[in-house]
C-alpha cells in the first residue's frame, strides 16, 4: 500500500509541483495517472520512489516512511520499486540480459556486482523475467539492436527482475507507435493481474487510460481532481480534468489509426 | 524598374563609436606586433651558413644506415624501442591516473561545484606545464633516463585525458544511471552500471590519440635526458654528424608513422562500434 500525506512539492522557482495530496493505493490495482503536460504526474509518479523529493508531507510504502529514509534504507525501499520510463533508459551498449541484471545490483554488495558475480538464482530471475515479456531469445543481444517497444519490454523485465512489489511507468509508450503502446500495456496489465503487483502509469491517451486502468486519478495543477474508477471516466470526467474538451491526438485510437 | 517603385533600403547601423571602435582594436594588433618585432634580435646570417646547409642536406640523404643495428647495443633500433616504451608505459600510467580525476570534474556526477572545480582546476594546471620542463624536474628527482621520461609522459598526460574523458562524462545519456538510482543502485554501482559501459569507447579512443602524441613527446624528451631516441640525436647534433642525424630522423619518421596508422586503424573501429 502507497499512502500520500498532505504531500506538497514547490520548485525552488516557487512553481507549485504538488499541492497537499493525500491518497492511497492499495496493493494489486492498476492506476493510471492522467492530466496534462506539466499538470504534476511525473512529478507524483517520481516522488514515491524520490527520484524527486518532496518539500513537506510523508510518503509511506507499506507502512514504512520512504521520505525519512536514508542511505541503505532507502536503497532497499528503492529496489523494491520497479520503474519504467518514457525513454527505456537502458544501457545501449550493454547486453540485453546485463540491462535486466542491474535490476538485481541493489541486492548485493558493491564488489559483488562489479565483478559481475551474480548468484544463479538472479540468473534464473532474470530469464524467467525475459521469458514473461517474450524476449529471452533476445537475451545476449546489445541492447541498442532491439526496436523501441522490445527496449521497453526488456526494462519491464528489469523492474520483474528487482522483485518489484510496485511499478512506476511513467508515460512508458510516449515514444512507441501505436501497435507496440499496446503490447507494452498488454505486457504491464499481464504482469499486474497474474504477479499482483501494484502498478502506477502516467499516459496522456484517453482511450488507453480507460481501457487499462482499474482506477483512474485526474491531476490538475498539482491537485487531483478526479479518483475512481476507469468506468466512471466519461469525456466529460476528462474534459474537467484537462480544463478543455478531449482533443483526437489524445486518442491512441485503434490499431489503424496513427498516433501523433 | 523605377526608381520610386524601391523602397527605402536602411544603411546598416554603424554609429561612430562602432567604426572608432574597429581602428582602436587595428591599432592595438599592429602595437603588439611591432613591440613583438622589435624584442627579437635579428643577427643576420652567418657566412657559412650554405656550407652548413648543404653539410647537413647531404647527410639527410645519405643516412648513416649502419647506426640501424649494431652488435653491441646504443643502436637506432634499440633507441626507438625504449622511446616507443616510455610512451606506452607512460601512456598507460596516465590512462588509470586519469580515472578519478575524470570523475571529479564531470559536473553531473559531482553536484558540489566546489569539488568539481577543484578538479578542473587541477587538470588544467597540468595541461599548462610544458612537458619539456616536467622532464626536467624529474630528473632531477629520479635522476636521468626512461624512468623520468616516464614519470613526465604518465603525469603530463592526465591534464588531456582527465579533461577530454570529463567532458565525454558529461555528455553522456543520464537516463540509465536515473534507472540505476530507482533500482536501489548505491553511486559506485551507478557509475559501473550506468556511466563505465557508455563511457569506454571514447575512453580508449582518447587513450590511443594520446599515445600517438606521447610517441612524438618521448623522442623529444630525450634531448633534456629523459630516455629514449632523444638523447643520441642530441649526441648527434652536437657532434655535427649529419648522416646520423639523418637516420635517426628518419626512424622517428618511420616509428611516429607506424603508431599514427595503427591507432587510427583501431580508434575508428571504436567509433564505428559507438553508432
Amino acid at each position: 500500500m502507497i499512502e500520500f500525506k498532505q504531500v506538497s512539492k514547490v520548485y525552488p522557482g516557487g512553481t507549485v509541483g504538488l499541492n497537499n495530496i493525500d491518497l492511497k493505493i492499495e496493493a494489486g490495482e492498476f492506476v493510471v495517472i492522467v492530466g496534462l503536460s506539466g499538470a504534476g504526474k511525473s512529478t507524483l509518479l517520481r516522488s514515491i520512489n524520490r527520484l524527486h523529493e518532496i518539500t513537506s508531507g510523508d510518503i509511506r510504502i507499506d507502512g514504512k516512511s520512504i521520505t525519512s529514509a536514508e542511505g541503505r534504507q532507502l536503497r532497499v525501499m528503492r529496489r523494491g520499486i520497479g520503474m519504467i520510463f518514457q525513454s527505456f533508459n537502458l544501457v545501449k551498449r550493454s547486453s540485453v540480459v546485463r540491462n535486466v541484471l542491474a535490476g538485481r545490483v541493489g541486492y548485493h554488495s558493491t564488489l559483488r556486482t562489479m565483478l559481475g558475480l551474480f548468484p544463479k538464482q538472479d540468473m534464473e530471475l532474470a530469464f524467467s523475467a525475459l521469458q514473461r515479456v517474450n524476449m529471452l531469445e533476445k537475451a545476449y543481444q546489445r541492447a541498442d539492436q532491439l526496436s523501441g517497444g522490445q527496449q521497453q519490454r526488456v526494462s519491464i523485465a528489469r523492474a520483474l527482475a528487482q522483485e518489484a512489489k510496485i511499478i512506476l511507468a511513467d508515460e512508458p509508450v510516449a515514444s512507441l507507435d501505436p501497435l507496440t503502446t499496446r503490447q507494452v500495456m498488454d505486457d504491464l496489465r499481464r504482469i499486474n493481474r497474474e504477479m499482483g503487483i501494484t502498478t502506477i502509469v502516467n499516459l496522456h491517451f484517453v482511450d488507453l487510460a480507460r481501457e487499462y486502468a482499474t482506477r483512474i486519478i485526474g491531476v490538475r495543477a498539482g491537485e487531483i481532481v478526479f479518483d475512481g474508477p476507469a468506468t466512471e471516466a466519461t469525456d466529460e470526467v476528462f474534459s474537467a480534468i484537462y480544463g478543455r474538451p478531449v482533443s483526437e491526438d489524445e486518442r491512441l485510437g485503434g490499431r489503424n489509426v496513427e498516433a501523433i | 524598374m523605377n526608381n520610386k517603385t524601391i523602397p527605402h533600403m536602411p544603411s546598416p547601423p554603424k554609429p561612430f563609436y562602432t567604426r572608432i571602435k574597429t581602428w582602436l582594436v587595428l591599432a592595438v594588433v599592429i602595437a603588439i606586433y611591432a613591440w613583438a618585432f622589435s624584442g627579437i634580435p635579428f643577427t643576420g646570417i652567418k657566412q657559412t651558413a650554405w656550407q652548413i646547409t648543404k653539410a647537413v642536406f647531404n647527410g639527410l640523404f645519405h643516412p648513416d644506415w649502419n647506426y640501424v643495428y649494431l652488435a653491441e647495443g646504443e643502436d637506432l633500433l634499440r633507441g626507438l624501442a625504449e622511446t616507443f616504451a616510455i610512451a606506452l608505459f607512460g601512456t598507460t600510467i596516465s590512462v588509470f591516473l586519469t580515472i578519478p580525476f575524470a570523475i571529479w570534474a564531470s559536473r553531473n556526477l559531482i553536484r558540489t561545484r566546489l569539488f568539481s572545480g577543484a578538479s578542473t582546476f587541477t587538470l588544467s594546471l597540468i595541461r599548462t606545464f610544458p612537458d619539456i620542463i616536467m622532464a626536467i624536474i624529474f630528473i632531477k628527482a629520479v635522476g636521468p633516463g626512461a624512468f623520468a621520461g616516464v614519470l613526465t609522459i604518465g603525469i603530463n598526460s592526465i591534464g588531456m585525458l582527465g579533461k577530454l574523458n570529463s567532458e565525454a562524462i558529461e555528455d553522456l545519456d543520464m537516463g540509465p544511471s536515473e534507472a540505476l538510482k530507482a533500482c536501489g543502485a548505491n553511486r559506485l554501482q551507478t557509475i559501473w552500471y550506468a556511466i563505465v559501459p557508455q563511457a569506454i569507447p571514447s575512453y580508449l579512443s582518447f587513450a590511443l590519440f594520446r599515445l600517438e602524441i606521447n610517441v612524438r613527446s618521448a623522442a623529444i624528451l630525450g634531448m633534456v635526458g629523459a630516455g629514449g631516441i632523444g638523447t643520441p640525436l642530441l649526441f648527434a647534433l652536437e657532434g655535427r654528424t649529419w648522416s646520423r642525424v639523418g637516420v635517426i630522423l628518419l626512424g622517428i619518421i618511420v616509428l611516429v608513422t607506424i603508431i599514427d596508422w595503427i591507432s587510427g586503424k583501431l580508434r575508428r573501429r571504436l567509433v564505428q562500434g559507438k553508432a
